[in-house]
């Protein structure tokens, strides 16, 4: 009996992840484009926003008013819709259809597949937010965001946070179509407790100090003092304007919180996604 | 078509026959209280093809979904270049690759496009038109998978799993839906593949498939593998088969016994046919010993044996045989 397997490995060609997840990222752009449900997706977190237009508008600290705090928060909502909703949709399709174990099968690593679609949902979140950057532009008579750096930021990590928990979804369905509705359990919540819909400043204290635990509510943040400058993130009551490092200092526990996420949902996905349409 | 054979994996000359690439031992799979898969043992050597074969639900694809990494044995070792698959480490995906049991292709692309993507996403690949040219698709590149036919789709999944220059290589049932040109087309390629050394897992329904290709094969049955070996001997242990036209004035009680050989009686066109089933370890001489006899039969009777043939067991009656359950009775 052969006890062992031979066949020592010989020098092969390599090549390295971050081509794969660009080479891959382009393709999931173009798949993307050409699939007409991924539209939605765009136009709902722009919908939202336009929707804050329709608050009042008092002003809360000098140049922002409510309606646009909301518009800026609605920002950490881009990646929510999308994120959540585009890679539960499409990579549910995939894996019923082999698509994703024939990528597999031909040696592409799984981080390489999370990659690009976490790539394309990103990529599009940091477009949708450069539309509504333009929209508070305009209805603010003029204001660009103080710190654009921590705006991208807090943009390009929700948009991993949300793919994440969208490929969470995944196991849990049997078809594209169960994980569309199913889908909307996060994204409903999560939209709800991000400050976009329901302003966090109209919440008591300890009802605050729990929701920013919640993974909506410190991308929300984020772009909100971003935009405005001032340390947003005990609420506006008593909020002051920061400088450059000082707002990055303020924003630390919120960039834990989502990283503190992101790592969480990253092990999770590892432990719980499922590549193969036979149920065990 | 093109039919020559590629240049799979002789660019890199890795013609390798120290020992096999893939070896399976006591293999079980469990889903709870069911065994799936029932303590299956075999390897694979460099530029060797071993055929899987057996009814639906025998335990095939999880045989093989746990040779590509995808599920983890109940017990059991599977070891590809002596590394276990499970989680598909670098040294196990970038040497192999597969053609699964369905198509696994995106829809909204074009052939160019899908083949484009493997050639991009693989660190060595083969080039893309000699491929499609390979497989007969030269003229398919800007149309979009979804309007491909299902023969065309199995033609694009074979040339997406040889883009990488695989060094095993796992083909789950690759010609079907194909027409026979196209089957025929797809033998070539496979034997092609031998020939560069890689080493080849094939399942299959089309059993004249295995007959062409298999060195060795295996005939999987409720998870358990019931007869394995290379083709001739497989064939060899279920006998050479002896039949003529039933006289007349002959009863089927009057039929001679022959040492080891089983007698049979069966009705074709509405005439009796007898069957005699040559059993016994020599294999070379067994059907002429059996025609001898039943010829010395006949001319004592003064009969004549109509129609008579020889041939030797076929693979289908052999996988019929294990189907039905009667190996439960032949390897006990």
């Amino acid at each position: 009996m052969t006890t062992t397997a031979a066949a020592p490995e010989r020098s092969r060609p390599t090549i390295s992840r971050t081509k794969q997840v660009l080479r891959l990222t382009r393709t999931e752009f173009t798949l993307f484009v050409r699939y007409k449900t991924a539209w939605m997706f765009l136009f709902l977190p722009l919908f939202l926003a336009f929707v804050t237009l329709q608050l009042p508008n008092d002003e809360v600290i000098p140049g922002f008013g409510a309606a646009e705090l909301a518009m800026i928060a609605s920002m950490g909502t881009i990646g929510l819709i999308l994120g959540v909703g585009h890679p539960s949709n499409v990579f549910t399709a995939r894996r019923e259809s082999l698509v994703l174990k024939r990528f597999r099968v031909s040696g592409v690593p799984q981080s390489v597949i999370f990659g690009a679609v976490i790539g394309v949902v990103v990529l599009f979140s940091l477009v949708i937010a450069a539309l509504v950057v333009g929209l508070v532009f305009a209805t603010s008579g003029g204001t660009l965001p103080r710190d654009p750096l921590m705006l991208v930021v807090a943009v390009i990590l929700s948009g991993v946070m949300y793919s994440l928990m969208g490929l969470l979804v995944t196991p849990f369905v049997r078809n594209a179509e169960a994980a569309q509705m199913a889908a909307m359990v996060p994204m409903m919540i999560l939209l709800f407790t991000g400050g976009g819909v329901i302003p966090l400043e109209f919440l008591p204290e300890t009802a605050r100090q729990v929701m920013t635990f919640v993974p909506s509510v410190p991308a929300g943040e984020m772009a909100q003092a971003a935009y405005t400058g001032y340390d947003a993130f005990g609420g506006f009551g008593s909020a002051e304007e920061k400088g450059y490092l000082g707002l990055w200092v303020s924003a630390l526990p919120s960039l834990g919180v989502l990283l503190a996420w992101i790592a969480v949902l990253t092990l999770l996905v590892r432990r719980y996604f499922r590549w193969d349409p036979r149920q065990p | 078509m093109t039919t020559t054979a590629n240049t799979a994996a002789a660019d890199q000359g890795r013609q390798d026959t120290t020992g096999p690439a893939v070896v399976v031992r006591d293999l079980r799979q469990h889903y709870g209280d069911f065994e799936a898969v029932k303590g299956v043992s075999f390897e694979i050597r460099p530029g060797e093809l071993f055929a899987l074969l057996g009814t639906n639900g025998a335990g095939k694809t999880t045989t093989i979904e746990t040779m590509e990494g995808f599920r983890r044995p109940s017990s059991g070792s599977v070891r590809v270049f002596g590394l276990d698959p499970h989680g598909q480490p670098s040294g196990v995906r970038e040497r192999t690759n597969a053609v699964l049991q369905g198509s696994g292709l995106l829809d909204d692309l074009s052939v160019d496009e899908t083949i484009g993507l493997a050639h991009d996403l693989a660190a060595n690949p083969r080039d893309t038109a000699e491929l499609l040219d390979l497989v007969g698709l030269s003229d398919k590149g800007g149309v979009a998978v979804r309007q491909l036919s299902g023969g065309q789709k199995r033609r694009l999944d074979l040339a997406l799993a040889l883009v990488t220059r695989p060094e095993v290589l796992y083909l789950d049932e690759p010609t079907t839906g194909m027409d026979p040109e196209a089957r025929h087309e797809t033998w070539q390629i496979i034997s092609g593949l031998k020939k560069h050394g890689v080493a080849i897992l094939l399942t299959t329904h089309y059993l004249e498939e295995a007959e062409r290709l298999a060195d060795r094969l295996a005939i999987m049955h409720r998870g358990e593998v019931r007869v394995e070996g290379t083709l001739a001997s497989v064939l060899a242990g279920w006998g050479d088969r002896v039949s003529f036209l039933l006289p007349e004035d002959v009863r089927t009680g009057d039929l001679p016994e022959l040492p080891e050989a089983e007698i049979a009686v069966e009705t074709r066109d509405q005439a009796l046919w007898a069957t005699y089933t040559a059993m016994g370890g020599d294999v070379a001489d067994r059907a002429h010993r059996t025609v001898a006899a039943l010829i010395a039969w006949a001319a004592e009777r003064g009969i004549t044996l109509q129609h008579l043939q020889v041939r030797g067991a076929s693979l289908e009656d052999v996988f019929l045989r294990v189907a039905d359950g009667a190996a439960d009775l032949l390897t006990d």
